[in-house]
């Protein structure tokens, strides 16, 4: 029986406490501060992998979009030479460290062998995101309060063993 | 003997999976079979005949096939979890006792032959199968060479100088292989 993807992935991503936390959303949104959005993208056929078994090697692809609340606030120069992020606390570089922490964690399920349940038909191979940092997609000014967006792209590498002839192995 | 007439329906192309090459060897008393070519992805059997061709006076050619010598690589040949023939190559790898490469059994069936639980097959006895590296990028490749014996060993286990003809009941690695024809 063949497995809704979809729903392995949002059962996935529920593991992460920061995404627990917060509203999370499946292509639609309603944005308000910290909602994460689970965007779903396609993956162009010709990148799959056939092999002589039958099996085929594929990926699914996602976005995580995060919106964030946003800073008008310079950033606070430090004085002197000894120099301390925490002199300078700003919303704006706070949130985005924010969100590298849902990129990291991602990286860490895929170092622990943590995977989506894709079912019995598939084998995953890795998660991984196509950034090491994530991406600024500017700032939301049809939301009131304007937000800021970032977004994160995930791809889970997996091996299709539905259409191999003989028994899975 | 009636040669086997193809599965398909009329023009429709044979896929890669229904030519299917199975490794059988010993560990101890068990006999043990891995399908090969998980995550290959182009594999073919290299025959490698040994052709002479003559010419006469009048201009006319005469060509001779002496003999094949087949031979059938998989690169990649990924280490995998639960890769019984991979662990045994690693073993003899390790201990270089190459000359426990020597005695497999492959089979080649022909899925695309045949009907439904008697897909046609062959046996060729004393096979050997030779790793050629091991390493790669990203995940541990162990390429490998399996060379065919084009010989069989009929039930008394003597030379028969051909491989065994038959069928396979199934597709999976348990089938049942049934000679129809010896040498």
């Amino acid at each position: 029986m063949s497995v809704d993807k979809n729903k392995a992935v949002i059962n996935y991503l529920l593991q992460c406490q920061d995404i627990y936390n917060s509203p999370l959303y499946f292509n639609l949104i309603d944005a308000t501060n910290n909602t994460i959005q689970i965007l779903t993208t396609t993956e162009d056929k010709a990148l799959s992998k056939p092999f002589v078994d039958g099996s085929v090697q594929k990926r699914y692809t996602f976005n995580l979009i995060t919106f964030k609340s946003i800073s008008d606030m310079e950033l606070v120069k430090p004085m002197g030479t000894s120099i301390s992020t925490d002199e300078y606390p700003n919303e704006n570089v706070d949130e985005l460290f924010a969100v590298q922490q849902l990129l990291d964690w991602v990286l860490e399920q895929d170092d622990l062998a943590n995977y989506p349940d894709f079912g019995s038909d598939c084998i995953i191979d890795s998660i991984d995101t196509t950034t090491d940092y994530p991406r600024f997609d500017g700032i939301n000014t049809e939301i009131t309060p304007p937000l800021a967006m970032y977004s994160i792209s995930i791809v889970i590498e997996y091996l299709d063993i539905s259409k191999v002839i003989y028994n899975k192995q | 003997m009636a040669i086997g007439q193809f599965n398909l329906a009329n023009r429709q192309r044979a896929a890669r999976k229904l030519l299917i090459t199975v490794a059988e060897w010993k560990e101890g008393t068990n006999t043990v079979r891995e399908i090969l070519g998980t995550r290959t992805e182009d594999s073919s059997i290299e025959y490698n005949a040994d052709i002479e061709t003559m010419t006469d006076i009048r201009g006319i050619n005469y060509t001779d096939v002496n003999r094949t010598q087949p031979q059938q690589t998989f690169d990649p040949y990924l280490i995998l979890g639960g890769s019984r023939l991979g662990a045994f190559l690693n073993d003899v790898r390790r201990r270089n006792a190459v000359t426990e490469l020597n005695d497999f059994t492959i089979y080649i069936i022909t899925a695309f032959v045949g009907t439904a639980g008697a897909y046609e097959a062959e046996k060729h006895d004393g096979c050997t199968i030779a790793y050629t590296a091991i390493g790669g990028d990203a995940n541990v490749n162990m390429p490998i060479d399996v060379y065919l014996s084009n010989d069989g060993l009929d039930s008394n286990g003597k030379s028969t100088g051909a491989p065994i003809i038959g069928t396979v009941d199934k597709l999976s690695d348990d089938f049942v292989f049934s000679a129809t024809t010896v040498g």
